[in-house]
């Protein structure tokens, strides 16, 4: 791919993702490192990543995936142990998690994408990924039952720290690149190849396109920046065990995709990140009085969306400038 | 024997769904440049041809020689790689993404550049007389008419050598029929495209093609002039049925 091109296609981008960048800088300053807040803060910016990052699987390529959290969480634990048992650094252990999750993917994807399963299929082959993962890292040999916690030190070198806003900070960079990830497909050839395929997959093989190749570099695409992103998840965390591989939180980060609209980075990226805030803030607010509130909230909101806009919050904002533009 | 001007070269083709046999020892030549009818009655084996041509399904017996090289058991992409580009029975439109866009998708086969592919799109588009003050609407909000054109600009963006209409007239009304064939013969004229036009309307493929193939029940029964064809007892026969003794 053309990179000189890439830049002058997709030039406003750039430069609004790096002012988004600057702002959410800054925002530890606003709040006066309330340690509460930024925690708050950082959880929703990583579930905004994992859910731009679904927008390449779910939202391109329109494989309606379930299994965030088999990819998470093996890129994470496999990060993690790698510090806890053999003192590497996440710097790599990072790279390797990623190429963990990348490399499940490649397992699951060959054949699943060979065979044509597809819809409703896929979405239930994603979904029991995560139980089986659950279930193998369950077993004593592996996890076994008990909780796992990662080595006291810290400082940047186990990305580990006291206090959460340098793990703020260094969420907000990853999503910026994870941002120009997904604007690099957009722009690109292999963008418009996802679109295709998600529009009629049998059209689009007849135009020339690989359609088991594309979904297939997709789904990698998708798994490694979870993989990579798994440690980060588990330092705020704190802890993980066989329960990390959450099937629950892997349907939730498909339908906060579908709330922000299939294909659309700003209206998932703000998706992920609202709708994780609202649902922690509540969560730590109601959580004692009406457990489970976020969850019905999420299904209401999904419901609302489904019946009025199905093109999810990009779809809202779209209809709202263009009624403006007409004036 | 690769025969100078034989574009595509189907031998012997068969083809079975469990015990019934769709295409049945089919063989044909298409020269370059030319447009070749394909028709036949309901259930004739004429889009199971195609798909076998195109990859999408694996014939039994037999071959497939495009431009010298034997294509039969390839992938769909594959084929459209070594260029048979083709439009379906039924519109398969990209609905959520804009006219262009689809365009764009098929002038990506010969190129990685996005600007490139655009510039190529806009010229297939302009070649098949698509508005051009609907580039920018998705492909669920244009008439069936307009997603013929689109349909066939994504075909001939990718470049073919060879272009396989399958009942490109269907549904349309008879004056869209005539502009339809306009454009046919415009972008066979223009391009020097190679065509082979499934078709059930039997004027539209008349007025199209030098040469036309008659299939009934899988088998190849007659091949000529259309004024060959239509007089030939066989396919009279296969259309109306025999005469009441």
């Amino acid at each position: 791919m053309a990179l000189g091109e890439w830049i002058s296609e997709s030039k406003n981008y750039i430069i609004g993702v790096v002012v988004l960048g600057a702002l959410l800088a800054v925002v530890p300053y606003a709040v006066g490192f309330d340690q509460y807040t930024i925690l708050l803060l950082a959880t929703a910016l990583i579930y905004g990543i994992f859910v731009v990052a679904w927008n390449i699987i779910g939202g391109y390529a329109g494989q309606l995936d379930l299994g965030a959290f088999a990819y998470i969480s093996l890129g994470g634990i496999v990060s993690a142990q790698l510090l806890i048992v053999y003192g590497v650094t996440p710097w790599i252990g990072m790279f390797l998690g990623a190429a963990a999750s990348a490399g499940l993917a490649i397992i699951i994807g060959i054949p699943t994408f060979r065979f044509g399963i597809r819809e409703v299929w896929y979405a239930l082959l994603s979904a029991a990924l995560v139980v089986i993962m659950n279930n193998i890292f369950h077993m004593p040999e592996v996890l076994g039952s008990l909780d796992h916690y990662l080595p006291s030190f810290n400082g940047w070198i186990y990305l580990k720290f006291p206090t959460y806003e340098n793990i703020y900070w260094f969420i907000t960079i990853a999503l910026m690149f994870v941002i120009f990830i997904n604007l690099m497909i957009s722009h690109s050839k292999i963008g418009y190849y996802l679109r295709a395929i998600r529009e009629d997959e049998l059209a689009a093989e007849a135009l020339g396109i690989d359609v088991r190749k594309y979904k297939l570099v997709a789904l990698a695409a998708y798994a490694s920046i979870l993989g990579f992103m798994g440690y980060v998840y588990i330092v705020i965390q704190g802890t993980f065990s066989y329960h990390t591989f959450n099937a629950p939180e892997s349907i939730a980060i498909a339908i906060m995709g579908i709330i922000g609209g299939l294909g659309s980075i700003a209206g998932t990226l703000v998706s992920g990140f609202s709708l994780k805030l609202l649902g922690d803030y509540l969560r730590g607010s109601l959580g004692a009085t009406i457990p489970g509130l976020h969850l019905l909230i999420y299904g209401l909101l999904l419901v609302i969306i489904g019946v009025f806009e199905p093109e999810g919050f990009a779809g809202i904002y779209r209809k709202y400038f263009r009624r403006r533009g007409r004036k | 024997m690769t025969d100078e001007g034989i574009v595509l070269e189907v031998n012997e083709v068969v083809k079975r769904f469990g015990g019934i046999l769709a295409v049945n020892k089919v063989s044909f030549n298409v020269e370059e440049g030319k447009i070749l009818g394909l028709i036949g009655p309901n259930g004739a084996g004429k889009t199971t041809l195609f798909n076998c041509i195109t990859g999408v399904y694996r014939p039994e017996e037999g071959k497939i020689i495009f431009q010298g090289e034997e294509i039969t058991s390839l992938q769909p992409h594959a084929v459209a790689k070594k260029g048979i580009a083709r439009t379906w029975q039924k519109v398969r439109p990209f609905k959520n993404m804009t006219v262009l866009d689809a365009v764009v998708v098929g002038a990506l086969l010969r190129t990685n550049s996005v600007v490139q592919a655009r510039g190529k799109a806009v010229k297939a588009l302009e070649l098949v007389g698509f508005p051009e003050g609907k580039y920018e609407l998705f492909g669920k909000d244009i008439t069936l008419m307009e997603h013929k054109k689109v349909d066939l600009a994504r075909a001939i963006s990718t470049e073919p050598k060879l272009l396989l209409l399958d009942e490109v007239a269907a549904g349309l009304r008879p004056h869209e029929m005539e502009k339809l064939a306009d454009i046919l013969r415009k972008v066979n004229r223009e391009k020097g495209l190679t065509m082979i036009v499934v078709e059930h309307v039997m004027r539209f493929v008349m007025n199209l093609s030098e040469r036309i193939i008659v299939m009934h029940e899988g088998r190849k029964i007659a091949e000529g002039t259309p004024k060959e064809v239509a007089n030939d007892p066989k396919v009279v026969e296969a259309y109306l049925g025999t005469k009441p003794l």
